[in-house]
């Protein structure tokens, strides 16, 4: 493999803009991975490995990679980091990366979507339900309270994500 | 009597009412009074804002948490997303730049994070604020000789640094045991006790993946305890057990009947008396006889007794 030091520098700034903050402390011991549910349910670029490419400057290459979609984000891996390097927030960075090329799947859209609209990523009529339970058809949520949608909606359009023509 | 924001999420409200139902039931007579966080929404959701952009996350975040600011109450979740998502939004918020940036989003929408109200799992209001005791004397059924399997979930585990209550070991969580125990129940141990049920983003990914691990999972379960019932206090890993189990089963892959799983506040509403068919009567699997058994006449505690 050759290494190019500009585009290591370049993977570098690009993930610590995301929040990946502690990717330069990594010395590759595998800890994270070790304690991974993702590594262990067969995601091939997660950790360590996902790491060990960006620190070698290869962040295009993998932008198809659905890995770090497979992410729990459950920080199993920052508990036990003995450098700090709080992995999740390395493949959460990635993931922020792919994202914004948007480079993810089409279900998850209708997250995003779900959000801006009623509040709520998970939507769905909960009125049966609720009545069924002896709860008041409406939540008290947001999924019935347009000032509060119309909140959630500003603070999304004047974000990045505003910008990437989801919702 | 002590108040506490009821922060509900997204899947508990309007998927899983009765769960909600069972905290607007016991709380109030556990001494602790939930209040409403009108206008909340999602927390915001790993795969939403998370994934996007942090000051995004930290702004929708906020934005629900100044809402318990406001009431100067603490907020308390039941959903362990929830609990993971704003704890850590708050922890970055400790940071002066993020802080003042999202602030400065915030008050296009004429909020302030000020960070006055803490956050807390429905657990730890229970096992540390209210008390083991306190749940004893209130229980109307006894739930001895039934085997519990306990399924805690990632988001009040780790990462620990950013929780207000932690285990003493997240690696051997030992709250939601005592929990159970409490109720007279014995809880069994098994080699899987943290693994990852597999739920939340790594299911919409790959599913596939997703039901391997949950069933490593669950025959780990399944072969080390028999348990009666398995019990949770996330929920979503209690949407994976209820949903993914006749799955399995349908398919050949397990060759025993899905074990019937409940929220925990759940399977405390029931022992506590209140009616299955308000607080534990939406699932996949067939409860009805195990709660049937868990209020059956031979369980119920004599008064003055």
């Amino acid at each position: 493999m050759i290494i190019d030091q500009n585009k290591i520098d370049e993977t570098i700034k690009i993930i610590k803009a995301n929040g990946g903050h502690g990717i330069q402390k990594c010395v590759q011991c595998g800890a994270c991975s070790a304690v991974c549910p993702g590594v262990k349910a067969g995601f091939p670029l997660l950790c360590r490995a996902l790491i060990k490419d960006l620190l070698n400057g290869l962040l295009e290459e993998n932008i198809e990679n659905s890995s770090s979609w497979g992410c729990q984000a459950c920080n199993r891996c920052t508990e036990v980091c003995p450098q700090g390097v709080r992995p999740q927030e390395v493949v959460f960075a990635f993931r922020r990366y792919q994202a914004n090329e948007l480079a993810f799947s089409t279900s998850s859209v209708t997250s995003q979507m779900n959000l801006y609209e009623t509040g709520h990523a998970v939507f769905t009529d909960p009125k049966e339900a609720r009545r069924k339970v002896g709860l008041p058809e409406e939540t008290p949520t947001s999924a019935f309270n347009e000032a509060a949608q119309q909140e959630i909606r500003t603070l999304m359009d004047n974000s990045p994500m505003g910008e990437l023509g989801l919702f | 009597m002590e108040q506490i924001g009821l922060y509900l999420g997204c899947n508990i409200p309007l998927k899983s009412p009765d769960i909600e139902q069972s905290f607007r039931k016991i709380f109030p007579v556990l001494g602790v009074q939930p209040v409403d966080l009108e206008g909340a929404g999602c927390c915001p959701a790993w795969g939403t804002a998370p994934s996007f952009d942090l000051n995004t996350w930290c702004a929708i975040s906020s934005r629900n948490i100044t809402i318990a600011e406001e009431k100067n109450v603490d907020i308390m979740t039941g959903c362990n997303s929830c609990f993971g998502v704003l704890s850590e939004a708050k922890h970055f918020l400790e940071t002066p730049a993020t802080r003042a940036a999202v602030n400065g989003s915030l008050a296009k929408i004429n909020r302030e994070y000020k960070g006055t109200s803490d956050i807390y799992h429905v657990a730890h209001v229970l096992h540390n604020q209210i008390g083991l005791t306190k749940i004893r004397e209130n229980l109307k059924y006894k739930l001895d000789g039934l085997k519990i399997a306990v399924q805690t979930g990632c988001h009040t585990l780790w990462p620990s640094d950013v929780y207000k209550v932690k285990e003493d070991n997240p690696y051997y969580p030992t709250i939601l045991k005592e929990l159970c125990e409490v109720t007279g129940a014995t809880v069994c141990h098994y080699s899987r006790l943290e693994g990852c049920c597999g739920m939340g983003g790594m299911r919409s990914t790959d599913a596939e993946k997703s039901l391997k691990l949950f069933k490593e999972k669950l025959l780990s379960i399944k072969e080390e305890t028999d348990a009666d019932l398995i019990v949770t206090t996330c929920s979503s890993c209690f949407m994976q057990f209820d949903m993914s189990q006749p799955i399995l089963k349908e398919r050949g892959d397990i060759d025993f009947e899905p074990i019937p799983t409940f929220y925990y506040t759940q399977l405390l509403a029931l022992a506590m008396g209140f009616e299955p068919q308000q607080v534990a009567c939406i699932s996949q699997i067939d409860r009805n006889p195990i709660i049937a058994e868990i209020q059956s006449d031979a369980r119920r505690i004599k008064e003055g007794v």
